[in-house]
């Protein structure tokens, strides 16, 4: 931290809050709060003299409150910059500290709170993790038992720099303890409070066994864990050695906590999992593990910084093996914990690569995105009209549409991923997506569809999944149909419904809807966009009265070669097992719905032309008109 | 390429209402240290050992274990359960294929004495467990259809509520809990010197 603060090109601002973020990759806009210290920075020389003089006392948070500091203070004497602050709840407006300042007169009672905006090219998020709150379990007694208490409290209360200079004591007498419980999953894999295992307590639990049973051989440690958890390296080496100095180790959960309400000893009701067996012992101290949660603030951090949260209210990765520092906005990383519970080590790893992925941007003059992005219309936007509307923007896992009404949506393509939702989405066709236009698509259908339509399964799948999928169908030799004919767009979220009526209307036998399993989606909520409109187009060709499995919906992923060729084996199955009469018959009688449902299409700038080109190319492939 | 499955024993209890969710647990313990049966009662009373052991498939070894007919549902352990298993559930749908697989408790249940029962139905209404009922039958030297109270031992958790309420002591529970042993009980403990209490 002082190196960071000592280097030329490192601006650190602390004390400081990001309230509004603005603009896209290379060229963001952030608004800072710099909250008022009351006491000039460029004055204070850390000297301290203020606080002496304070007559004010206030539990200290850095120290979890074991420990009392001044009104104005700094929360510990390593602090980055040392300069002091005033707690103005706590402060009685007696001026001793600025008598004290004296003529450095760094102290200054008028200061107010800053905006600033700053610009920036690139942003790493490292905002880290909080505590759960143990005084909601009841049966631990935290919060009621003086001598349970967390390990956050335990590492301020054994270390050197700490409010009793590392001498272990318990709060409620003072003495050192004897015999230490440490309890692990402390609010953690409990479905009532947080699933998630909070990852770090297992070793941190053996590190602070260990840091007690060095200064205090005699001390009587016992673990109490579901699981031991060592997977890094070096780590069951650790907890080879924690056991080689007798620190105990009792798989079992504890159920209850009791206290001698005069000794202010305390008793662990667990079971020893591996005698099978129900123990009671007693201990001087006990120490509770508890969960890593996020911070309070991360779900308006997220809206502010527009990036996603995983289950949990961590904050999300873009992807979780082949992007993990990246977010889905181009141009903020993640480090740390704030992503998912790390320790140290993972932490400083993820920094120093979120800042070379930062460092990539700010060197670039330029920024290479995806050709595929979304292009509005602006003629037919019904927003430029003064209609609302909005679904485009509705749509976009990126928020990279700007709405307004009266305004025509406007797509900020440093922002766009190219997962095409919000083309699909619109009823006016509006937008397009480049490479992807509803004209080439079109002519795709029409191209697959032009000999014996009825014998066909046409297989709309996305980039990511589905189609690597029946790739590997292909490499693998799993045989399918050969009426299959496939379909490539960049996401679920782009198979538009006019595609899939389109089809119908030309007389296609089948048609498959098949993308990413919901978790694997590469555009965040994109395959959510196209599931959601899955399931409209199933109940509505229900209504109409289509044979169930025509129409198909799967979400199958690239490493799902057998499942592809089961479903278009299945797909063929239904196909054979309609006799022909009957299936022409259905064709013919829903062909009028299709077409009034497909009719906007026709409507969309080069679908026409894109159309009388593939005739063209139909005729020529064929030797008949079309 | 879908493969036949065979219901394995986890199966058939996640099958009956309540037995579901038992593949969740990951064998903490919770469950056994706050369970007042295996505090007070029976040491060898352990929920988590017979979750696994339905789980590992080991259907005699569950049937003839005591934690299958001993627990009484007081779902002190669910609300301390961290994978939120409706262990009494589980326990009680292992019961439920044990009873029909022909196993019954061994538990010393309560007995009718159908010579004097009235058929009041007092003891119906008190029993928590609702294995009393009122049947009609042949009782010797009082008739062919006689009706007295009737207890399902595999409802019965001996709880003894009606032998306690039974107001012609006609319902009780036999041996060391009879109504003799415990006044006999009771006798012995009057008798006893009195003990002085030190600080
Ligand atoms: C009791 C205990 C013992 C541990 N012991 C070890 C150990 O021995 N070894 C080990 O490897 N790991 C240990 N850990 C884990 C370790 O604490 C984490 O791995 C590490 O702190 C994660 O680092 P981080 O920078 O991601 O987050 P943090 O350390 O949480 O840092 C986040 C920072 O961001 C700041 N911040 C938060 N929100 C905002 C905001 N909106 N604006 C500006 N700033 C913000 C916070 O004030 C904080 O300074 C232990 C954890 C616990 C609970
Ligand atoms: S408390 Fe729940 S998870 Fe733990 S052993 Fe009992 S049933 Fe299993
Ligand atoms: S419900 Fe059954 S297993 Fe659970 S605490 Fe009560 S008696 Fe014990």
């Amino acid at each position: 931290m002082v190196d960071a603060a000592r280097h030329p090109k490192v601006d650190v601002r602390t004390y400081t809050e990001v309230e509004r973020v603005e603009g896209f990759v290379g060229n963001f806009k952030v608004q800072l709060r710099e909250k008022s210290r009351y006491v000039i920075a460029d004055r204070c020389n850390g000297c301290g003299e203020c606080a002496k003089v304070c007559p004010i006392e206030v539990p200290n948070y850095f120290d979890m409150n074991l420990a009392p500091r001044k009104a104005i203070d700094v929360p510990m004497s390593q602090s980055v910059p040392l300069v002091y602050s005033i707690d103005m709840d706590a402060c009685i407006h007696c001026y001793k500290c600025v008598d004290a300042c004296g003529k450095l007169e760094a102290i200054d009672f008028s200061m107010e709170d800053k905006l600033v905006w700053e610009d920036v090219g690139s942003i790493v998020v490292a905002t880290g993790y909080s505590h759960f709150d143990p005084s909601v379990m009841p049966e631990y007694g935290y919060g009621r038992y003086p001598n349970v208490v967390t390990a956050i409290e335990m590492e301020r209360l054994n270390n050197s720099a700490g409010p009793t200079a590392g001498n272990l004591i318990r709060p409620s007498d003072g003495a050192n303890p004897k015999r230490l419980a440490i309890i692990n999953c402390v609010g953690s894999r409990d479905k009532r409070f947080n699933p998630w295992c909070s990852n770090f307590c297992c070793m941190y639990a053996i590190k602070n066994a260990i840091l007690l049973k060095q200064a205090y051989p005699d001390m009587d440690i016992t673990v109490y864990y579901i699981d031991i958890r060592t997977p890094s390296k070096g780590y069951e080496e650790f907890y080879d050695r924690a056991r080689k100095m007798d620190i105990h180790f009792t798989q079992g959960r504890p159920s209850l906590i009791t206290e001698d309400p005069e000794t202010r000893n305390l008793f662990v009701h667990s079971e020893d999992v591996a005698l099978g067996r129900v123990t009671e012992r007693e201990y001087d101290m006990v120490m509770l593990n508890q969960a890593a949660i996020p911070q309070p603030d991360a779900d308006e951090m997220s809206s502010v910084l527009n990036i996603s949260q995983s289950p949990g209210g961590w904050f999300m990765e873009y992807h979780p093996k082949l992007r993990p520092i990246d977010t889905p906005t181009d141009g903020i990383f993640l480090a740390g914990a704030c992503q998912g519970i790390k320790d140290i080590p993972a932490s400083v790893a993820q920094g120093s690569a979120a800042a070379a992925r930062a460092g990539r941007v700010l060197h670039a003059k330029e920024w290479e995105i995806e050709p595929v992005v979304a292009v509005v219309w602006e003629d037919r936007c019904i927003s430029a009209k003064g209609k609302k509307c909005g679904l485009c923007a509705k749509a976009c896992p990126y928020g990279a549409i700007e709405y307004e009404v009266g305004k025509a949506a406007h797509v900020v393509t440093a922002k766009c991923h190219g997962c095409g939702g919000c083309v699909a989405e619109c009823p006016h066709n509006a937008i397009t997506q480049l490479h992807f236009t509803d004209a080439q698509i079109l002519a795709q259908i029409h191209a697959l569809l032009a000999e014996k339509p009825e014998e066909k399964i046409l297989a709309f799948r996305c980039n990511w999944c589905s189609y690597p999928g029946a790739d590997l169908a292909g490499t693998s030799h799993f045989e399918y149909s050969a009426n299959e004919r496939g379909l490539r767009v960049m996401c679920a979220a782009r198979m538009d419904a006019d595609f899939i009526y389109e089809a119908f209307r030309l007389g296609a036998g089948a048609v498959l809807y098949s993308g990413c399993h919901p978790q694997d989606c590469h555009y965040i909520t994109g395959q959510r966009v196209g599931a959601r409109r899955a399931e409209r187009l199933l109940k509505a060709f229900e209504k109409m009265g289509m044979t169930p499995g025509r129409f198909r919906v799967e979400w199958i992923s690239a490493a799902e070669g057998d499942k592809y060729a089961r479903v278009i084996n299945e797909m063929q199955a239904t196909l054979d097992s309609i006799p022909k009469e009957k299936l022409l018959e259905e064709i013919e009688r829903l062909r009028p719905q299709m077409e009034k449902r497909a009719r906007r299409m026709r409507e969309t700038p080069q679908v026409e032309k894109a159309l009388e080109y593939s005739r063209e190319l139909e005729t020529a492939m064929t030797g008949k008109e079309v | 390429m879908s493969h036949e499955s065979s219901e394995t024993f986890a199966d058939q209890v996640r099958a009956i209402p309540g037995g579901e969710h038992l593949e969740m647990c990951y064998s903490c313990g919770t469950c056994v240290s706050k369970c007042m049966i295996q505090h007070k009662f029976e040491p060898e009373y352990n929920p988590r050992r017979l979750i696994r052991k339905a789980m590992m498939g080991m259907k005699q070894e569950a049937f003839g274990d005591k934690t299958t007919w001993l627990c009484s549902a007081c779902d002190l352990c669910y609300s301390a359960c961290p994978q939120e298993i409706h262990i009494s559930g589980v326990l009680l749908a292992i019961r439920e294929l044990a009873i029909q697989a022909g196993y019954t408790t061994f538990l010393k249940t309560a007995v009718v004495d159908e010579l004097t029962c009235v058929a009041c139905g007092l003891c119906v209404e008190v029993c928590p467990y609702e294995a009393i009922t009122l049947v009609e039958k042949p009782v010797m030297f009082r008739g062919k259809a006689v009706t007295v109270a009737h207890v399902d031992p595999n409802r019965c958790m001996a709880c003894g509520l009606c032998a306690a309420s039974c107001r012609s002591a006609s319902i009780g529970l036999p041996d060391e809990f009879s109504n003799e042993a415990v006044i006999e009980n009771l006798w012995e403990w009057m008798r006893s010197p009195v003990v002085e209490v030190t600080e």
